[in-house]
Formats: structure tokens, sequence, C-alpha cells
């Protein structure tokens, strides 16, 4: 009889969305946490702003989230102490990347989404696996309804897909408001098929005004 | 997919064995009568065996009542001949779609053992069937006219099994409605 008192992880669900723009970034993600066939609360952010101009999208297993987290946000601090300013967002992507395969033979199960603008003020998203391995793409989505949404984002956002050779940069031309209504729409239609994702949906859109945060109604079945 | 009187049935042409892509033009999409489409996911085997004894069942049913099937009652046939092998199935998905009564659009999937699954707008399955799921979700409207179902079945089409690697190698898209019967081959990503 095998006892199976050894499996540390579980997974809370949701869905994660970051669509980079010319001169702005959106980042989206639900805010339902389940475990198994129950929600716990449908009131739970999974988002995190770490820098000025960047912030971070995880879904997966919230105990790692919550100490991948705080992790960062410390890491963070020391460098803003350290080097006088905040950090960038492709520094932050590195840092991220660093920290998810310092335990790479015990991982955070945690699928990472991080946004921002980068030094010259142009959107970008950093993709992550659960163990580090990162790129720089124009848009990417993670969690249960990622299956789901990435082949509309595919479809929509006019930008060379990274499924193109040879890779292009590929910041997306729709306007701001045209990619928060494609968040919306494909968060309304992830939501429909995937049991872990709705309630309600937080948006963070990053320009360099600074940072506006909105929560839109998401079906609560 | 159905659209307004008509409906769209599509698939793509890989045959593989896990990475191995063996063929590029496996038709799965099969012609029951003029308005009666099945199209078949899963083991090609099973695929091709069941497609030939669904015809078999057809043909007989031709002769004994002169009439066509209804998607109705050919459903519940492929129901039935699937749950007969419940504990050995075949290993298919299938999708079968009609016109009725009419000229009604109807759609409906099963899974492996005959678990009839009936939806107004659209259905799916094979190896990319969550993609197809968001994909076709987000882009369905009711009552399209032939050109734009055409259209929205080929894209969604594309765009999931583009993200799925067991899918691809091109799709075939076939619409149908009460007066004809337009079936297109759509070059993809070939890989």
């Amino acid at each position: 009889m095998s006892r199976r008192g050894d499996w540390v992880y579980e997974n809370n669900g949701g869905t994660c969305v970051a669509i980079a723009g010319a001169d702005y970034c959106v980042v989206a993600a639900d805010t339902r946490l389940s475990v198994g066939y129950n929600i716990l609360t449908r009131d739970h952010s999974k988002i995190c702003e770490l820098a000025d101009k960047c912030v971070l999208a995880s879904s997966g297993f919230q105990g790692d989230i919550k100490a991948l987290h705080k992790n960062l946000a410390a890491r963070e601090l020391l460098y803003q102490h350290q080097h006088n300013k905040r950090m960038s967002c492709p520094a932050m992507a590195q840092l991220l990347s660093n920290t998810l395969y310092y335990k790479r033979f015990f991982p955070y199960y945690a699928f990472n989404v991080l946004g921002g603008l980068d030094s010259e003020g142009k959107g970008c998203v950093f993709t992550y696996d659960a163990v580090g391995s990162y790129e720089r793409t124009g848009y990417s989505t993670q969690g249960t309804g990622s299956s789901l949404i990435m082949p509309v984002l595919d479809n929509q956002l006019k930008s060379p897909s990274p499924l193109l050779l040879p890779a292009k940069d590929a910041v997306t031309p729709l306007s701001e408001s045209e990619a928060v209504d494609l968040v919306k729409d494909v968060f309304a239609s992830a939501t429909e098929r995937d049991i872990y994702t709705g309630d309600k949906l937080e948006i963070v859109v990053i320009n360099k005004a600074g940072m506006k945060r909105e929560y839109i109604d998401l079906r609560k079945d | 997919m159905v659209g307004k009187n008509c409906f769209a049935i599509a698939s793509d042409r890989r045959l593989g064995v896990q990475l191995q892509t063996v063929a590029t033009d496996f038709q799965r999409v099969f012609k029951i009568h003029d308005k009666l489409y099945i199209g078949l996911s899963g083991l090609a085997t099973d695929v091709q065996t069941l497609y030939q004894r669904l015809v078999f069942r057809h043909k007989l049913y031709q002769l004994r009542e002169e009439r066509d099937m209804k998607p109705q009652t050919f459903a519940s046939l492929v129901s039935a001949l699937l749950y007969e092998k419940r504990f050995g199935p075949y290993f298919c998905q299938p999708v079968i779609a009609g016109l009725g009564e009419d000229n009604e659009p109807f759609i409906c999937t099963m899974d492996c053992i005959g678990a009839k699954e009936l939806a107004k707008d659209f259905v799916v399955s094979g190896t990319a069937s969550e993609s197809l799921y968001g994909a076709c979700e987000s882009m369905y409207k009711p009552n399209m006219e032939p050109e734009e179902l055409f259209e929205t079945v080929s894209q969604a089409l594309q765009a999931s099994v583009d993200r799925d690697c067991l899918s691809g190698w091109g799709g075939y898209v076939l619409v149908v409605t009460p007066t004809e019967i337009q079936e297109r081959v759509i070059k993809g990503r070939m890989d």
C-alpha cells in the first residue's frame, strides 16, 4: 500500500495573461482561489507589483506563489537600497529566472508571467515555466485557462507569434483600450469553459503615466 | 459549428504516431448522407473501423426504411455502437453534424463510450480540444451565414492546431447548407 504522505503541492487554479504594446503593458489575472472542486475565495489577487514599471502575475500553488512574491519584493528592496533606483523589468526578469532555478530540485509550483516597460519605455512581457526557463515575448498566458486563451491571442494580436521563425521583436500594434478589450473577451471565453477561472478579473495597465488597476466581474459559476 | 440554416465540420489532416508524422492527408470527416457528416478523432484504426460499421448500418437502414437517417437517430446509433464496447472501447471521440427536419442544424459529440452531449453552438474533440474550446468560445456568433461560418471555423481550427504538436499539416473544412455542400482544404503551418 503506498502512503501518499509526500505530495506537498496543490493547484489553486486560475489564469494569467499579459500583453505588451508599443508604450504600455497589460497584465491581468482572475481572482478565484480553488482547491479541488471547491472555491476558497472569490477575491484573491494573483498579481504582485514588484517595481514601479514591473508587475508579476502567477498561477499555480498559492503557498509557493506567496513565498516567491515575498522573496522577489525583498530582493527588489535590497536593490533599491544598494543602487538608489528601482529594478527595471528586464533585470527583474533575470532575477525571477535565477530565483526559480535556485529551487530546481524542489521547485516553486508557480507559473509566472512578468509584464512591464523596459528601459526604453516599450512594453515587455516575459513568460516562465516552473523552473525558470524564460523568454521575452509580445504576449503570454499561464494557468488552467492558458490552453483556451493562447490560440485566441495568437490569432488576434496582429503581432508576430512566438511560433514564427526567425524570432521577431513582437509588441502588438493594437492600442491600449483595444488590448484591454481583448483581455476582457478572452477571459469571458475562458470562464465559460474552465471551472477554475471566474469570479472577478483584475487588470493592471502600466504606461509612462504609471499603473492603473481595474476590476471586471466574471461569471461566478 | 452551427450557423444560420447551415453547419460546418472541420478537421486537421495529420496522421502521426507520437512524434512521427505518417500521413498529411488523413481523412477524419466522413459523409453518411448528403446532410449528415461524422468526424472521428483518436486511434486511426478505430476511426476507420467505426466509419465502416456506421456506413454499413446506415445502408441497411436505407434499404429497410427507404429514406435517410435523421441526425438525432444516427447519433443514438453511434452512441449505442460505442457503448456495446463499454469494457473494451473504440478509442475515438466522434463529432456528428447534420441538417434535420426542416433543415434545422444538429450537432453533437460523444466520449469514447457513447455519452452524448448535444450543443447549440459548437462541439470539439481531439488532442487540441482545450485550445479549440477557447478559440470557438471567443469566435462564435449565433446565426452566421455560410461564408462567415467558413471563415470562423477555419480561423478557430488553424489557431488551435498551431498550438498542438500532434495536430496540423493543413485543414479540411466542409460547410453544408440545404442546397449545397462546399469543401475546402486550407493550407496552414506544415509542421
